[in-house]
């Protein structure tokens, strides 16, 4: 078995798995975190994309125990009870995601992206989105609202408070 | 995946060790992005994966007295984003830069690309048009081999066992050479190499001649190879697009493609063609930049 400890959306967690578990395995077995999702299973299609110390990277494609010791950010990290992250907002607005299955990975890699920059050319948002494959929306949806929550985030724009739906009150 | 033991290496002779003990039946893991794929789908899974991300001697970036150190460990990300090969080997960020995508370049190291001996592997060209040497670590010490060498066929490597990749050196010669790498796809994004290509030259103003032009070909060939039958074409030659297109045809005639579910061999050698005259064209114009630059 491999013990670990890691930081997942700000909390230390540990765990002991067998050494053939992958982080994506961990998260969604391990600690019911089910956002990052299971597509390919080998590195093409990005769903299982989570970022580990500040990078995107494919948790299909890392051990468990490669994550020791490491910060790792999955798409239930991303928003608090009271409010979406920005780059949310921006997809919920410009209804930028079909079926949605690819949205915790997009949005995960959009996130990475602008953290190191805040003001991407269209370019630099479809090369920092090609390891996300999306099979309904033919991306322009979701440059646009990448483009509208890199302005959101840098204050161009007065944010929408949107309130989280509370578990359980949706009917 | 099968089931294996796994251990996080405290250094290179803990993970040397440890693959001396385990033999053929063990793995260095280095990114994963090749090995993970491979244990996911393979029968014959190893017994043991050694971690080996924690590697001091693996790792950085640096000049020193023999020329660009690349420890084997560096990223494709780190790659592209470091200054010290943007300015002295820009082909090597361009290359790392064509690799998967985000995701698997944050993970993928240049040395497992390398040790992958994958013939379309992207890393290899350019880092042969600089004619770089690679260090091999084992138990009884290091050696030094030109990376021609290293190369022994499709997945095949110069590397036994139990040894390390440890570093990539491009030879101080060599740094700030005019290099130009290409790539082509059926995408822009996520895709195999059908073709790559690197040529780096100098250039003799006075006689305005080819000096030194070197030409590595990928995925045409059990391994990646040199096209020395397009360089000798060039060397001392006076530069024109018509040597240039010369030069793509003798390396299309020397090298030795395959047909595949990707592409038949014959547009393969078209493709060589093409992309060694453009590639040669790009690397003479960076050429031009810096020689007009400094005439300014
Ligand atoms: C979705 C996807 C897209 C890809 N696209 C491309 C592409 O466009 N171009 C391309 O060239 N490749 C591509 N690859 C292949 C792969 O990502 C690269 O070859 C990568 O650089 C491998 O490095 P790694 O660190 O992940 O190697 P690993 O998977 O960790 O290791 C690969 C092999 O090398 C051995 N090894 C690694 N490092 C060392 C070392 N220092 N010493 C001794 N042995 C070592 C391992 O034991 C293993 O056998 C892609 C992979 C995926 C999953």
């Amino acid at each position: 078995m491999t013990n670990l400890t890691l930081n997942v959306n700000g909390e230390i967690r540990s765990a002991s798995v067998p050494p053939e578990t992958t982080l994506l395995d961990l998260l969604r077995d391990y600690f019911s975190l089910t956002g990052a999702k299971r597509g390919c299973d080998v590195g093409d299609c990005g769903a299982c994309t989570v970022i580990v110390d500040g990078k995107p990277v494919n948790a299909c494609l890392m051990l468990a125990g490669q994550a020791h010791g490491r910060a790792v950010l999955t798409i239930e990290g991303l928003a608090t009870r009271e409010r979406l992250h920005p780059i949310q907002t921006a997809f919920e607005e410009r209804a930028a995601l079909q079926c949605g299955f690819c949205g915790p990975g997009v949005i995960l890699s959009a996130k990475a992206l602008l953290e190191r920059n805040p003001n991407p050319t269209v370019r630099d948002i479809r090369d920092a989105i090609s390891g996300n494959l999306c099979r309904c929306t033919g991306y322009t949806k979701m440059i646009e609202a990448i483009q509208e929550a890199a302005r959101a985030l840098r204050g161009e724009t007065r944010e929408r408070a949107v309130p989280v739906p509370v578990e359980g009150a949706r009917p | 995946m099968k089931a294996f033991q796994f251990v996080t290496a405290r250094d290179s002779r803990h993970a040397l060790a440890l693959m001396g003990a385990h033999g053929s039946s063990g793995r260095f893991l280095a990114g994963g992005t090749d090995l993970l794929v491979e244990l996911k789908s393979a029968s014959g899974v190893p017994e043991l994966i050694v971690d080996i991300a924690g590697l001091e001697e693996l790792k950085g970036i640096a000049v020193n007295e023999r020329g660009l150190r690349i420890g084997a460990m560096v990223t494709h990300s780190e790659i592209m984003a470091s200054s010290i090969i943007r300015e002295l080997a820009p082909a090597l960020a361009e290359a790392a830069h064509t690799i998967g995508a985000v995701q698997t370049r944050n993970l993928g190291t240049l040395g497992g690309n390398l040790v992958t001996g994958v013939p379309s592997m992207d890393g290899g060209p350019a880092l042969m048009a600089l004619e770089a040497q690679v260090t091999v670590m084992g138990a009884e010490g290091c050696r030094h081999l030109p990376i021609c060498e290293f190369f022994r066929g499709p997945r095949k490597t110069a590397l036994g066992p139990a040894e390390l990749l440890q570093e990539i050196v491009i030879p101080a010669r060599n740094l700030g050479k005019p290099t130009k790498f290409l790539k082509f796809g059926l995408r822009k994004g996520q895709a195999l190499a059908l073709v790559n290509v690197a040529a780096s030259l100098w250039v003799n103003w006075d006689e305005h001649v080819f000096v030194e032009p070197r030409i590595a070909l990928g995925a045409v060939a059990p391994t990646v190879m040199r096209a020395k039958h397009a360089e000798s074409h060039l060397e001392g030659r006076a530069i024109t697009p018509e040597v240039m297109t010369e030069a793509g045809d003798f390396a299309a005639a020397e090298a030795d493609p395959i047909s595949d579910f990707r592409a038949s061999a014959g547009y393969r050698r078209d493709l060589i063609a093409v992309l060694v005259a453009r590639a040669l064209a790009g690397a003479y114009a960076c050429a031009k930049a810096e020689h007009e630059g400094k005439a300014r």
